[in-house]
Protein backbone atom coordinates (compact mmCIF):
# COMPACT_ATOMS: atom_id res chain seq x y z
CA UNK A 1 0.00 0.00 0.00
CA UNK A 2 1.23 3.46 -0.82
CA UNK A 3 1.70 6.32 1.59
CA UNK A 4 -1.86 7.70 1.79
CA UNK A 5 -3.19 4.27 2.65
CA UNK A 6 -1.14 3.62 5.79
CA UNK A 7 -4.04 4.53 8.01
CA UNK A 8 -6.35 2.06 6.39
CA UNK A 9 -5.61 -0.88 8.65
CA UNK A 10 -6.07 1.22 11.74
CA UNK A 11 -9.31 2.49 10.44
CA UNK A 12 -10.40 -1.04 9.75
CA UNK A 13 -10.93 -1.47 13.48
CA UNK A 14 -13.09 1.57 13.67
CA UNK A 15 -14.76 0.75 10.42
CA UNK A 16 -16.66 -1.98 12.20
CA UNK A 17 -18.92 0.76 13.45
CA UNK A 18 -19.95 1.82 10.03
CA UNK A 19 -22.94 -0.34 9.65
CA UNK A 20 -24.28 0.84 6.35
CA UNK A 21 -27.75 -0.09 5.27
CA UNK A 22 -27.59 -0.06 1.56
CA UNK A 23 -31.36 0.28 1.16
CA UNK A 24 -31.23 3.71 2.71
CA UNK A 25 -29.25 5.10 -0.18
CA UNK A 26 -30.62 6.27 -3.46
CA UNK A 27 -27.54 5.23 -5.35
CA UNK A 28 -23.78 4.87 -5.27
CA UNK A 29 -23.15 8.61 -5.17
CA UNK A 30 -25.48 8.96 -2.22
CA UNK A 31 -23.61 6.23 -0.35
CA UNK A 32 -20.21 7.63 -1.24
CA UNK A 33 -21.23 11.10 -0.14
CA UNK A 34 -22.50 9.68 3.11
CA UNK A 35 -19.21 7.92 3.81
CA UNK A 36 -17.30 11.09 3.08
CA UNK A 37 -19.52 13.46 5.02
CA UNK A 38 -20.03 11.27 8.07
CA UNK A 39 -16.28 10.96 8.55
CA UNK A 40 -15.68 14.61 7.78
CA UNK A 41 -13.27 13.81 5.03
CA UNK A 42 -11.97 16.55 2.75
CA UNK A 43 -13.76 16.00 -0.53
CA UNK A 44 -10.79 17.39 -2.41
CA UNK A 45 -8.44 14.90 -0.82
CA UNK A 46 -10.45 11.71 -0.49
CA UNK A 47 -8.54 8.86 1.17
CA UNK A 48 -9.47 6.64 -1.69
CA UNK A 49 -8.27 3.31 -0.25
CA UNK A 50 -10.23 3.72 2.96
CA UNK A 51 -13.38 4.91 1.26
CA UNK A 52 -13.13 2.17 -1.33
CA UNK A 53 -12.87 -0.49 1.38
CA UNK A 54 -15.89 0.88 3.18
CA UNK A 55 -17.82 1.16 -0.02
CA UNK A 56 -17.07 -2.43 -1.00
CA UNK A 57 -18.07 -3.64 2.43
CA UNK A 58 -21.42 -1.90 2.09
CA UNK A 59 -21.92 -3.24 -1.42
CA UNK A 60 -21.43 -6.78 -0.16
CA UNK A 61 -24.69 -6.40 1.72
CA UNK A 62 -26.66 -6.09 -1.46
CA UNK A 63 -28.71 -9.20 -1.89
CA UNK A 64 -29.01 -11.10 -5.09
CA UNK A 65 -32.64 -10.01 -5.22
CA UNK A 66 -31.63 -6.40 -5.67
CA UNK A 67 -29.48 -6.97 -8.72
CA UNK A 68 -31.06 -4.01 -10.44
CA UNK A 69 -29.52 -1.49 -8.12
CA UNK A 70 -26.50 -3.68 -7.46
CA UNK A 71 -25.21 -2.94 -10.96
CA UNK A 72 -25.01 0.76 -10.23
CA UNK A 73 -23.16 0.19 -6.97
CA UNK A 74 -20.79 -2.30 -8.55
CA UNK A 75 -20.01 0.10 -11.34
CA UNK A 76 -19.00 2.71 -8.78
CA UNK A 77 -17.00 0.09 -6.90
CA UNK A 78 -15.11 -0.65 -10.10
CA UNK A 79 -14.43 3.03 -10.62
CA UNK A 80 -13.14 3.36 -7.06
CA UNK A 81 -10.87 0.36 -7.41
CA UNK A 82 -9.50 1.72 -10.66
CA UNK A 83 -8.82 5.11 -9.10
CA UNK A 84 -7.18 3.39 -6.18
CA UNK A 85 -4.92 1.51 -8.58
CA UNK A 86 -4.11 4.67 -10.48
CA UNK A 87 -3.16 6.38 -7.23
CA UNK A 88 -0.52 3.73 -6.67
CA UNK A 89 1.08 4.30 -10.04
CA UNK A 90 3.83 6.89 -10.18
CA UNK A 91 2.57 10.14 -11.64
CA UNK A 92 4.65 12.27 -13.89
CA UNK A 93 4.59 15.84 -12.81
CA UNK A 94 2.32 16.70 -9.94
CA UNK A 95 -0.22 18.98 -11.52
CA UNK A 96 -3.70 18.49 -10.12
CA UNK A 97 -5.15 17.76 -13.49
CA UNK A 98 -3.57 14.36 -13.35
CA UNK A 99 -5.31 13.44 -10.10
CA UNK A 100 -7.34 10.35 -10.94
CA UNK A 101 -9.91 11.37 -8.31
CA UNK A 102 -10.76 14.63 -10.02
CA UNK A 103 -13.75 13.50 -12.06
CA UNK A 104 -15.17 11.63 -9.07
CA UNK A 105 -14.82 14.72 -6.90
CA UNK A 106 -16.55 16.80 -9.50
CA UNK A 107 -19.44 14.34 -9.69
CA UNK A 108 -19.76 14.17 -5.91
CA UNK A 109 -19.90 17.92 -5.52
CA UNK A 110 -22.36 18.21 -8.34
CA UNK A 111 -24.52 15.52 -6.80
CA UNK A 112 -24.41 17.16 -3.41
CA UNK A 113 -25.53 20.38 -4.97
CA UNK A 114 -28.42 18.62 -6.68
CA UNK A 115 -29.38 17.15 -3.32
CA UNK A 116 -29.44 20.59 -1.79
CA UNK A 117 -31.59 21.90 -4.61
CA UNK A 118 -33.95 18.93 -4.17
CA UNK A 119 -34.35 19.89 -0.53
CA UNK A 120 -35.16 23.46 -1.56
CA UNK A 121 -37.71 22.20 -4.07
CA UNK A 122 -39.29 20.11 -1.35
CA UNK A 123 -39.62 23.18 0.85
CA UNK A 124 -41.18 25.13 -2.02
CA UNK A 125 -43.57 22.26 -2.68
CA UNK A 126 -44.66 22.17 0.96
CA UNK A 127 -45.11 25.94 0.99
CA UNK A 128 -47.23 25.83 -2.16
CA UNK A 129 -49.25 23.01 -0.61
CA UNK A 130 -50.39 25.35 2.12
CA UNK A 131 -52.09 27.70 -0.31
CA UNK A 132 -55.36 26.89 -1.95
CA UNK A 133 -56.94 28.18 -5.11
CA UNK A 134 -60.55 28.42 -6.01
CA UNK A 135 -62.39 25.14 -6.21
CA UNK A 136 -60.49 23.47 -3.44
CA UNK A 137 -63.58 23.02 -1.31
CA UNK A 138 -66.22 21.31 -3.36
CA UNK A 139 -69.74 22.62 -3.21
CA UNK A 140 -71.24 19.31 -2.21
CA UNK A 141 -69.36 16.28 -1.09
CA UNK A 142 -69.99 13.47 -3.51
CA UNK A 143 -70.16 9.94 -2.29
CA UNK A 144 -67.19 8.08 -3.62
CA UNK A 145 -67.76 4.58 -4.83
CA UNK A 146 -64.45 2.95 -4.42
CA UNK A 147 -63.31 -0.58 -4.28
CA UNK A 148 -61.82 -0.44 -0.84
CA UNK A 149 -60.05 -3.51 0.42
CA UNK A 150 -61.18 -4.84 3.76
CA UNK A 151 -58.67 -3.84 6.39
CA UNK A 152 -60.55 -4.86 9.47
CA UNK A 153 -58.95 -7.38 11.73
CA UNK A 154 -60.78 -10.09 13.60
CA UNK A 155 -60.30 -8.32 16.93
CA UNK A 156 -61.98 -5.22 15.57
CA UNK A 157 -64.92 -7.22 14.32
CA UNK A 158 -65.21 -8.87 17.71
CA UNK A 159 -64.99 -5.53 19.47
CA UNK A 160 -67.66 -4.04 17.23
CA UNK A 161 -69.88 -7.04 17.75
CA UNK A 162 -69.57 -6.76 21.51
CA UNK A 163 -70.32 -3.04 21.36
CA UNK A 164 -73.59 -3.55 19.55
CA UNK A 165 -76.54 -3.22 21.85
CA UNK A 166 -79.13 -5.80 21.12
CA UNK A 167 -82.53 -4.21 20.57
CA UNK A 168 -85.37 -5.46 22.64
CA UNK A 169 -87.11 -7.96 20.39
CA UNK A 170 -90.49 -6.85 21.72
CA UNK A 171 -89.94 -3.36 20.24
CA UNK A 172 -89.31 -4.63 16.77
CA UNK A 173 -92.27 -4.98 14.58
CA UNK A 174 -91.72 -7.91 12.33
CA UNK A 175 -93.11 -7.50 8.91
CA UNK A 176 -93.49 -10.44 6.64
CA UNK A 177 -93.15 -9.75 2.98
CA UNK A 178 -93.93 -12.14 0.26
CA UNK A 179 -90.97 -12.75 -1.99
CA UNK A 180 -91.92 -12.69 -5.62
CA UNK A 181 -89.05 -15.03 -6.37
CA UNK A 182 -88.56 -18.06 -4.18
CA UNK A 183 -85.09 -19.05 -3.20
CA UNK A 184 -85.90 -22.72 -3.39
CA UNK A 185 -86.67 -22.26 -7.08
CA UNK A 186 -83.20 -20.86 -7.55
CA UNK A 187 -81.67 -23.63 -5.50
CA UNK A 188 -83.32 -26.10 -7.80
CA UNK A 189 -82.14 -24.15 -10.83
CA UNK A 190 -78.53 -24.24 -9.65
CA UNK A 191 -78.66 -27.91 -8.77
CA UNK A 192 -80.22 -28.64 -12.12
CA UNK A 193 -77.47 -26.75 -13.94
CA UNK A 194 -74.81 -28.51 -11.90
CA UNK A 195 -76.39 -31.84 -12.66
CA UNK A 196 -75.32 -31.36 -16.25
CA UNK A 197 -71.93 -29.69 -15.69
CA UNK A 198 -69.40 -29.46 -12.87
CA UNK A 199 -69.54 -25.67 -12.86
CA UNK A 200 -71.74 -22.86 -14.07
CA UNK A 201 -71.38 -19.11 -14.45
CA UNK A 202 -73.57 -17.03 -12.23
CA UNK A 203 -74.61 -14.84 -15.13
CA UNK A 204 -75.75 -17.88 -17.12
CA UNK A 205 -78.32 -18.59 -14.41
CA UNK A 206 -79.82 -15.15 -14.96
CA UNK A 207 -80.00 -15.40 -18.71
CA UNK A 208 -83.37 -14.43 -20.07
CA UNK A 209 -84.44 -12.66 -16.87
CA UNK A 210 -85.39 -9.08 -17.60
CA UNK A 211 -87.48 -6.23 -16.39
CA UNK A 212 -88.40 -5.15 -12.90
CA UNK A 213 -87.85 -8.56 -11.39
CA UNK A 214 -84.29 -8.93 -12.71
CA UNK A 215 -82.78 -7.48 -9.59
CA UNK A 216 -84.74 -9.77 -7.31
CA UNK A 217 -83.81 -12.76 -9.45
CA UNK A 218 -80.15 -11.80 -9.10
CA UNK A 219 -80.44 -11.46 -5.34
CA UNK A 220 -82.28 -14.73 -4.93
CA UNK A 221 -79.91 -16.64 -7.19
CA UNK A 222 -77.00 -15.30 -5.20
CA UNK A 223 -78.67 -16.23 -1.92
CA UNK A 224 -79.45 -19.65 -3.28
CA UNK A 225 -75.82 -20.18 -4.18
CA UNK A 226 -74.79 -18.99 -0.71
CA UNK A 227 -77.28 -21.36 0.82
CA UNK A 228 -75.93 -24.23 -1.25
CA UNK A 229 -72.42 -23.26 -0.19
CA UNK A 230 -73.57 -23.49 3.41
CA UNK A 231 -75.06 -26.88 2.70
CA UNK A 232 -71.68 -27.79 1.18
CA UNK A 233 -73.32 -28.69 -2.05
CA UNK A 234 -71.41 -26.12 -4.08
CA UNK A 235 -68.56 -23.69 -3.72
CA UNK A 236 -68.11 -20.28 -5.32
CA UNK A 237 -65.07 -18.91 -7.00
CA UNK A 238 -64.28 -15.45 -8.32
CA UNK A 239 -60.88 -14.35 -9.59
CA UNK A 240 -61.31 -10.59 -9.30
CA UNK A 241 -63.92 -8.27 -7.85
CA UNK A 242 -66.73 -7.74 -10.39
CA UNK A 243 -65.47 -10.57 -12.56
CA UNK A 244 -67.56 -13.61 -13.37
CA UNK A 245 -68.68 -15.68 -10.39
CA UNK A 246 -68.45 -19.44 -10.91
CA UNK A 247 -70.50 -21.98 -9.04
CA UNK A 248 -68.80 -25.36 -8.69
CA UNK A 249 -70.32 -28.67 -7.78
CA UNK A 250 -68.89 -30.17 -4.62
CA UNK A 251 -67.85 -33.79 -4.48
CA UNK A 252 -70.25 -35.92 -2.43
CA UNK A 253 -67.47 -37.13 -0.09
CA UNK A 254 -67.70 -33.90 1.85
CA UNK A 255 -71.27 -34.15 3.04
CA UNK A 256 -72.70 -33.92 6.50
CA UNK A 257 -73.66 -30.30 6.91
CA UNK A 258 -76.69 -30.44 4.68
CA UNK A 259 -79.13 -31.15 7.50
CA UNK A 260 -79.74 -27.55 8.49
CA UNK A 261 -82.78 -25.73 7.30
CA UNK A 262 -82.77 -22.76 4.98
CA UNK A 263 -84.52 -20.40 7.37
CA UNK A 264 -81.35 -18.79 8.73
CA UNK A 265 -80.66 -16.77 5.61
CA UNK A 266 -83.75 -14.56 5.93
CA UNK A 267 -81.93 -11.75 7.76
CA UNK A 268 -79.13 -11.84 5.27
CA UNK A 269 -81.66 -11.52 2.49
CA UNK A 270 -82.88 -8.22 3.88
CA UNK A 271 -79.38 -6.88 4.22
CA UNK A 272 -78.28 -7.83 0.72
CA UNK A 273 -81.43 -6.34 -0.71
CA UNK A 274 -80.66 -2.96 0.81
CA UNK A 275 -77.00 -2.93 -0.05
CA UNK A 276 -77.40 -3.15 -3.78
CA UNK A 277 -78.41 -6.65 -4.60
CA UNK A 278 -77.92 -6.01 -8.29
CA UNK A 279 -74.20 -6.56 -7.89
CA UNK A 280 -73.99 -9.84 -6.05
CA UNK A 281 -70.52 -10.48 -7.49
CA UNK A 282 -68.93 -8.13 -5.01
CA UNK A 283 -68.76 -10.86 -2.43
CA UNK A 284 -66.15 -13.48 -2.96
CA UNK A 285 -66.95 -16.82 -1.53
CA UNK A 286 -64.61 -19.71 -1.36
CA UNK A 287 -65.00 -23.06 0.13
CA UNK A 288 -63.12 -23.50 3.37
CA UNK B 1 -66.28 49.47 -13.55
CA UNK B 2 -62.63 50.22 -13.08
CA UNK B 3 -59.66 48.17 -14.23
CA UNK B 4 -58.93 46.74 -10.79
CA UNK B 5 -62.46 45.45 -10.46
CA UNK B 6 -62.36 43.77 -13.85
CA UNK B 7 -58.99 42.15 -13.12
CA UNK B 8 -60.26 41.02 -9.74
CA UNK B 9 -63.38 39.50 -11.29
CA UNK B 10 -61.34 37.57 -13.84
CA UNK B 11 -58.87 36.30 -11.25
CA UNK B 12 -61.66 35.43 -8.87
CA UNK B 13 -63.45 33.34 -11.45
CA UNK B 14 -60.38 31.41 -12.51
CA UNK B 15 -59.08 28.28 -10.84
CA UNK B 16 -55.73 28.36 -12.66
CA UNK B 17 -53.04 31.01 -13.07
CA UNK B 18 -53.73 33.57 -15.79
CA UNK B 19 -51.09 35.55 -17.65
CA UNK B 20 -51.43 39.33 -17.75
CA UNK B 21 -52.11 39.20 -21.49
CA UNK B 22 -54.89 36.70 -20.90
CA UNK B 23 -56.50 38.89 -18.27
CA UNK B 24 -56.25 41.87 -20.62
CA UNK B 25 -58.59 40.10 -23.04
CA UNK B 26 -61.44 40.81 -20.62
CA UNK B 27 -61.85 44.39 -21.77
CA UNK B 28 -60.65 46.74 -24.52
CA UNK B 29 -59.50 49.26 -21.93
CA UNK B 30 -56.94 46.78 -20.60
CA UNK B 31 -53.43 45.96 -21.70
CA UNK B 32 -50.65 44.09 -19.94
CA UNK B 33 -49.35 47.19 -18.19
CA UNK B 34 -52.80 48.15 -16.96
CA UNK B 35 -53.36 44.63 -15.70
CA UNK B 36 -50.08 44.60 -13.79
CA UNK B 37 -50.88 47.99 -12.32
CA UNK B 38 -54.30 46.72 -11.27
CA UNK B 39 -52.71 43.66 -9.67
CA UNK B 40 -50.40 45.93 -7.67
CA UNK B 41 -53.37 48.02 -6.50
CA UNK B 42 -55.35 44.95 -5.55
CA UNK B 43 -52.39 43.52 -3.61
CA UNK B 44 -52.09 46.71 -1.56
CA UNK B 45 -55.83 46.70 -0.97
CA UNK B 46 -55.89 43.04 0.10
CA UNK B 47 -52.99 43.63 2.49
CA UNK B 48 -54.61 46.70 4.01
CA UNK B 49 -57.92 44.97 4.50
CA UNK B 50 -56.24 41.79 5.76
CA UNK B 51 -57.84 39.47 3.25
CA UNK B 52 -57.28 35.73 3.75
CA UNK B 53 -56.10 35.47 0.14
CA UNK B 54 -53.43 37.03 -2.03
CA UNK B 55 -52.65 37.42 -5.69
CA UNK B 56 -49.66 35.16 -6.20
CA UNK B 57 -47.38 35.01 -9.21
CA UNK B 58 -47.48 31.44 -10.41
CA UNK B 59 -46.21 29.94 -13.65
CA UNK B 60 -45.74 33.32 -15.30
CA UNK B 61 -49.28 34.31 -14.43
CA UNK B 62 -51.42 35.43 -11.53
CA UNK B 63 -53.68 33.40 -9.31
CA UNK B 64 -55.72 34.16 -6.22
CA UNK B 65 -54.58 31.77 -3.50
CA UNK B 66 -55.29 31.65 0.19
CA UNK B 67 -52.57 32.77 2.57
CA UNK B 68 -50.55 29.86 3.94
CA UNK B 69 -51.60 30.62 7.53
CA UNK B 70 -55.14 29.50 6.73
CA UNK B 71 -54.10 26.05 5.59
CA UNK B 72 -55.14 24.35 8.83
CA UNK B 73 -58.75 25.38 8.28
CA UNK B 74 -58.82 24.30 4.67
CA UNK B 75 -57.10 21.00 5.28
CA UNK B 76 -60.23 19.83 7.05
CA UNK B 77 -61.89 19.68 3.66
CA UNK B 78 -60.46 16.91 1.63
CA UNK B 79 -63.04 16.78 -1.09
CA UNK B 80 -60.54 17.73 -3.76
CA UNK B 81 -57.37 15.67 -3.84
CA UNK B 82 -54.28 17.78 -3.54
CA UNK B 83 -51.26 17.01 -5.66
CA UNK B 84 -49.24 14.48 -3.77
CA UNK B 85 -45.71 15.16 -2.61
CA UNK B 86 -42.96 14.04 -4.91
CA UNK B 87 -40.51 11.35 -3.87
CA UNK B 88 -36.80 11.92 -3.25
CA UNK B 89 -35.70 10.49 -6.58
CA UNK B 90 -38.40 12.48 -8.38
CA UNK B 91 -37.26 15.74 -6.75
CA UNK B 92 -33.62 14.95 -7.52
CA UNK B 93 -34.41 14.26 -11.16
CA UNK B 94 -36.57 17.37 -11.44
CA UNK B 95 -33.79 19.47 -9.92
CA UNK B 96 -31.35 18.24 -12.55
CA UNK B 97 -33.79 18.76 -15.41
CA UNK B 98 -34.80 22.20 -14.14
CA UNK B 99 -31.22 23.47 -14.01
CA UNK B 100 -29.83 21.74 -17.06
CA UNK B 101 -32.70 21.82 -19.50
CA UNK B 102 -32.75 20.73 -22.24
CA UNK B 103 -31.12 17.56 -21.01
CA UNK B 104 -31.14 13.91 -22.06
CA UNK B 105 -31.84 10.88 -19.93
CA UNK B 106 -28.25 9.60 -20.05
CA UNK B 107 -26.92 12.87 -18.65
CA UNK B 108 -29.47 12.80 -15.85
CA UNK B 109 -28.41 9.26 -15.02
CA UNK B 110 -24.74 10.17 -14.99
CA UNK B 111 -25.35 12.98 -12.52
CA UNK B 112 -27.55 10.84 -10.26
CA UNK B 113 -25.46 7.71 -10.64
CA UNK B 114 -28.60 5.59 -11.04
CA UNK B 115 -30.99 4.63 -13.81
CA UNK B 116 -33.71 7.24 -14.18
CA UNK B 117 -35.93 6.15 -17.07
CA UNK B 118 -38.83 5.24 -14.76
CA UNK B 119 -38.62 8.46 -12.76
CA UNK B 120 -38.53 10.57 -15.90
CA UNK B 121 -41.52 8.74 -17.31
CA UNK B 122 -43.56 9.30 -14.17
CA UNK B 123 -42.60 12.98 -14.16
CA UNK B 124 -43.80 13.12 -17.76
CA UNK B 125 -47.05 11.41 -16.79
CA UNK B 126 -47.59 14.02 -14.11
CA UNK B 127 -46.98 16.73 -16.68
CA UNK B 128 -44.06 18.18 -14.74
CA UNK B 129 -41.57 17.41 -17.48
CA UNK B 130 -41.97 17.60 -21.25
CA UNK B 131 -39.94 16.45 -24.20
CA UNK B 132 -38.57 19.69 -25.60
CA UNK B 133 -36.50 18.40 -28.47
CA UNK B 134 -33.92 15.94 -29.64
CA UNK B 135 -30.18 16.10 -29.27
CA UNK B 136 -27.79 15.84 -32.15
CA UNK B 137 -25.75 12.70 -32.33
CA UNK B 138 -26.26 9.01 -32.17
CA UNK B 139 -29.90 7.98 -31.88
CA UNK B 140 -30.94 11.62 -31.49
CA UNK B 141 -31.94 11.13 -27.84
CA UNK B 142 -34.95 12.97 -26.42
CA UNK B 143 -34.28 16.12 -24.46
CA UNK B 144 -36.38 17.02 -21.46
CA UNK B 145 -37.37 20.32 -19.91
CA UNK B 146 -39.72 21.51 -17.20
CA UNK B 147 -43.33 22.51 -17.93
CA UNK B 148 -45.65 25.26 -16.72
CA UNK B 149 -47.12 22.61 -14.44
CA UNK B 150 -43.72 22.31 -12.79
CA UNK B 151 -43.83 26.01 -11.90
CA UNK B 152 -47.37 25.62 -10.60
CA UNK B 153 -46.49 22.60 -8.51
CA UNK B 154 -43.75 24.44 -6.66
CA UNK B 155 -45.48 27.82 -6.70
CA UNK B 156 -42.75 29.44 -8.78
CA UNK B 157 -43.49 32.54 -10.82
CA UNK B 158 -40.84 31.56 -13.36
CA UNK B 159 -37.59 29.59 -13.57
CA UNK B 160 -35.87 32.64 -12.07
CA UNK B 161 -37.48 31.67 -8.76
CA UNK B 162 -35.38 28.52 -8.59
CA UNK B 163 -32.73 28.74 -5.90
CA UNK B 164 -29.51 30.02 -7.43
CA UNK B 165 -26.47 27.81 -7.07
CA UNK B 166 -24.49 30.62 -5.48
CA UNK B 167 -27.12 30.89 -2.73
CA UNK B 168 -26.64 27.31 -1.72
CA UNK B 169 -24.81 26.87 1.58
CA UNK B 170 -23.12 23.58 0.81
CA UNK B 171 -20.38 22.53 -1.54
CA UNK B 172 -18.43 24.39 -4.12
CA UNK B 173 -16.66 26.28 -1.39
CA UNK B 174 -14.17 26.95 -4.10
CA UNK B 175 -14.05 25.86 -7.64
CA UNK B 176 -10.85 24.02 -8.15
CA UNK B 177 -9.74 23.32 -11.64
CA UNK B 178 -10.62 19.72 -12.22
CA UNK B 179 -10.34 17.87 -15.45
CA UNK B 180 -9.91 19.94 -18.55
CA UNK B 181 -11.86 18.86 -21.59
CA UNK B 182 -10.52 15.86 -23.41
CA UNK B 183 -8.67 14.64 -20.35
CA UNK B 184 -11.34 12.30 -19.09
CA UNK B 185 -10.05 9.66 -16.78
CA UNK B 186 -13.08 7.50 -17.18
CA UNK B 187 -12.62 4.91 -19.85
CA UNK B 188 -15.58 2.84 -20.89
CA UNK B 189 -16.62 2.29 -17.31
CA UNK B 190 -19.37 4.88 -17.19
CA UNK B 191 -21.78 5.51 -19.99
CA UNK B 192 -22.49 9.10 -20.78
CA UNK B 193 -19.14 10.39 -19.69
CA UNK B 194 -19.00 12.95 -22.44
CA UNK B 195 -22.44 14.25 -21.61
CA UNK B 196 -21.56 14.51 -17.93
CA UNK B 197 -18.41 16.42 -18.67
CA UNK B 198 -20.34 18.95 -20.71
CA UNK B 199 -22.67 19.44 -17.82
CA UNK B 200 -19.84 20.04 -15.39
CA UNK B 201 -20.93 23.55 -14.55
CA UNK B 202 -24.25 23.94 -12.84
CA UNK B 203 -25.79 26.76 -14.81
CA UNK B 204 -29.09 28.45 -14.45
CA UNK B 205 -31.22 28.15 -17.52
CA UNK B 206 -31.62 31.30 -19.58
CA UNK B 207 -34.64 33.41 -18.86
Amino acid sequence: MAAPETGAGLFGEKAGFWVVEIDRFQGPLDLLLHLIRVQDVDVFDIPIARITDQFLRAVKEIHATQLDSAGEFLEMAATLVRIKAQMLLPRYGDDEEADPRAELVRRLLEYEQIREISARLQTAEAERGRRFGKGYVEARPRPTLEDTPLETGWEEVMEAALAVEMPDPRDVEHRVRVRPVAMETKVALILDALGRATRVEFSRLLRGVEGLQARMHGVMTFLASLELTRRRAVYLRQVNPFSELWIYRRDPETEGAADESAGATDDAAEATDDAGGDRPETTTQESP
Amino acid sequence: MNASQIVEAVLFASDAPLKAEEIARADESLDEDRVEEAVRELRVFYDETERSFQIVEVAEGYQILTRPEFSSYLERFDTVPRPSRLSGPALETLAIIAYRQPIGRVEVEYIRGVGSAGVIRSLQDRGLVDVVGRAEGLGRPLLYGTSARFLEHFGFGSLDDLPRPEELPVVLRERVPLLPEGEQEDGGAEPGVAAGAEAAQLDLPDG
